[in-house]
């Protein structure tokens, strides 16, 4: 999968590549509109992950340069919360979807899951994570062949999970994805838990493993060990 | 006290003043003038008789005694006040008297008094005083009406003036507009509050862009922090170290709160600075319904029961979708937040109101101060208590009236906000309608695209 990451600040850029090519992603990286454009131009991109205010440009402008061309490259929009208009403006441009930052980059590694699969396999396909298989398409998880009833939001968590396989998932990153964004973090930690009790109770009855490791203080890992 | 009625008041103390003073000199300068001329006119009648003794033509003194009041004792001479009974009239009437000695021929020297009623001074002075009284009666009554006068017409500019600064509006960012005065104390006031306004619209307006720079610019570092936090926490050195790990996550949750917190405030000032002139329609209803739905979790978490009564869908209102959305999340978040455990949460929508209840601890203090920035009910709380400000600035905004209201001993609260404009607010409707032209980007989204799933 290769990714062109557009953004201008460069701690947030290094932080955003290193997470991504944790992630197993390639990344390009563009730190200007008049850099940005030129790669477009030039290479192809599975997804481009588009930071709407640029110091040389609007990003909005990018995306429409990017659906004049007929890319097929998805596009992700990270804007900052007072530009609400211009986050509108982008789905309308034909963005897939967008995110306020600050994010998670756990919450980023979701969302561009989500945009990659609904690109490129056009819903044909399965996630594979140990003795685990989730179908998305009909919401069907497996465990050693046989399947599992979850619940919407417990079936959410586990989605949420496998889109960080191996990575540390703080309990706020958790929250805001199950419950929508600024939920108050200390409310939400007891159904966080809640949640992933059942869903490992749930995964363990049917004989998995128990990779969901529950980091101390901080939050939740889907393990590969 | 109306600066008229009492510049009047003054010039009123000094006219009666004047007035008495004036009564009473006329009333002397007549009076002397009178007496003087009475004086005379016994003097007069006394030489005629002198004259007539010294030529002899007196008639006799008995003749005179029933003309005149005539003693053949020696009398004290000169001019006197004496008091007669005047039996046609009753009473004690004042006279001036003149009496001096007559040398007669046959009968030697008779005292002879001369009599004049001084009673017309008397009536003199009534006419005095009655005209002073209708003269300053006069002059009263013209003050009053002259004043009436002049406050509608003279200070009708000053009016003008504190018309418009009653309505003035800095968040309008208008500069004030006075009209041009002829009296030239008003022009030299409308200009220096001209002047004023220019001063505070500048003021008030780098202010504006210093707090809004100031959120642009906080926001990166806060980004770049969260995000380098993140990362921290996937370091394998720091699964190692058990003390290690809550210390990153900790800061990672302080970062999170301080960028709500920036995201709580500069929403509040974008909404002050009415920047959300783009308004919709909004299907309400639905978007409760997503909301609630969302925060189900939430719900059972707390075990809430919890109930959404929508009356007549569809339910919509024009307001900018951002808006809706922090508004409703806004309110629902509320009644989590302070409800109990297995407590209820009653949402209910009609075309007109949107209410919110639910169960929750008795709270003390003023309703009205519950919507004040920074105020929440448990200090210890780690949210920022901005919540019900933002709902209360926004329904500010669509001019909606919100109102709290507490029951069952203070352990249920209602909220509840009526979704038509107040009838004072059109006014402020319109000009965010007005400015919706200057936001060249303003178009309509899918309902879909407010949720961030």
């Amino acid at each position: 999968m290769k990714l062109l990451l557009v953004e201008d600040e460069s701690a947030l850029r290094t932080a955003l590549r290193s997470s991504l090519r944790q992630a197993g992603y390639v990344v390009e990286e563009a730190h200007d509109f008049a850099q940005a454009q030129e790669k477009i131009m030039l290479y192809q991109y599975d997804c481009v992950l588009l930071d709407l205010t640029l110091p040389d440009g609007s990003g909005l402008d990018l995306l429409r340069a990017l659906k004049a061309e007929g890319s097929p490259a998805g596009v992700l929009i990270v804007t900052a919360r007072d530009a609400l208009d211009d986050k509108i403006t982008g789905l309308d441009l034909g963005a897939d979807d967008y995110l306020i930052k600050p994010f998670h980059l756990s919450e980023l590694n979701a969302r561009l899951r989500a945009i990659l699969r609904r690109r490129q396999f056009q819903g044909q396909q399965q996630l594979v994570f140990r003795d685990l298989l989730v179908l998305p398409d009909l919401a069907e998880v497996h465990v050693r062949g046989e399947l599992v009833t979850l619940t919407r939001k417990e079936y959410d968590l586990l989605l949420y999970l496998l889109a960080n396989p191996g990575r540390v998932l703080t309990k706020e990153a958790i929250a805001e994805h199950l419950c929508g964004d600024a939920v108050d973090a200390a409310d939400s930690f007891d159904f966080i838990y809640t949640h992933l009790k059942n869903l490992r109770k749930k995964l363990q009855e049917k004989g998995a493993d128990n990779y969901i490791r529950t980091m101390y203080g901080v939050g939740y890992k889907l393990s590969h060990e | 006290m109306k600066l008229l009625a009492t510049t009047t008041r003054y010039y009123l103390l000094l006219a009666t003043l004047l007035f008495i003073l004036g009564s009473f000199g006329l009333y002397q300068g007549v009076n002397w003038a009178l007496r003087t001329e009475m004086g005379e006119q016994l003097a007069a009648r006394q030489r005629e008789l002198l004259d007539k003794a010294r030529t002899n033509q007196l008639p006799p003194v008995a003749l005179l005694k029933t003309l005149l009041l005539v003693s053949t004792q020696p009398q004290p001479v000169g001019f006197r006040d004496t008091l007669i009974y005047d039996a046609q009239e009753h009473e004690q009437v004042p006279h001036r008297q003149l009496t001096f000695a007559l040398p007669t021929r046959r009968e030697g020297t008779v005292w002879v008094t001369l009599r004049k009623s001084l009673v017309e001074t008397e009536d003199l002075l009534g006419v005095v005083l009655a005209v002073m009284l209708g003269v300053l009666a006069l002059l009263l009554g013209g003050t009053v009406l002259l004043n009436r006068w002049l406050a509608s017409r003279i200070w009708a500019p000053f009016q003008r003036t504190l018309a418009a600064l009653r309505g003035y509006d800095l968040q309008q960012h208008q500069v004030l507009k006075l009209p041009t005065a002829t009296v030239s104390e008003f022009a030299e006031l409308n200009q220096a509050l001209t002047t004023l306004s220019q001063r505070l619209v500048a003021d008030y307006e780098n202010l504006r862009e210093f707090t809004a720079n100031a959120a642009h610019e906080t926001q990166t570092p806060l980004a770049i922090m969260q995000a380098q936090l993140e990362q921290l926490l996937q370091v394998p050195a720091l699964a190692e170290d058990p003390a290690a790990a809550p210390l990153v996550a900790d800061l990672y949750g302080a970062t999170l709160r301080l960028s709500r917190l920036h995201q709580a405030l500069s929403l509040l000032s974008k909404i002050e600075n009415r920047q959300f002139a783009h308004a919709q329609p909004v299907r309400l209803d639905q978007l409760l319904a997503e909301k609630m739905a969302q925060l189900e979790p939430l719900f059972d978490a707390r075990e809430l029961r919890y109930g959404l009564d929508i009356s007549h869908p569809p339910v919509v209102v024009q307001m900018h979708p951002g808006l809706a959305d922090s508004l409703l999340q806004n309110l629902l978040q509320n009644a989590v937040k302070h409800n109990v455990r297995g407590g209820e949460l009653a949402v209910s929508l009609s075309a007109q109101e949107l209410a919110i209840s639910n169960s929750g601890l008795p709270v003390e203090g003023d309703p009205a101060r519950f919507f004040e920035r920074f105020r929440k009910h448990n200090p210890a709380s780690d949210s920022p208590g901005l919540g019900l400000s933002i709902v209360q600035q926004i329904c500010g905004y669509y001019g909606w009236a919100v109102s709290y209201s507490v029951a069952e001993g203070g352990t249920r609260h209602r909220l509840r906000i009526r979704l038509k404009p107040d009838s004072a607010v059109p006014s402020k409707q319109k000009t965010a309608s007005l400015a919706a032209p200057n936001q060249p980007r303003n178009r309509a989204a899918p309902p879909v695209a407010m949720s961030p799933e």
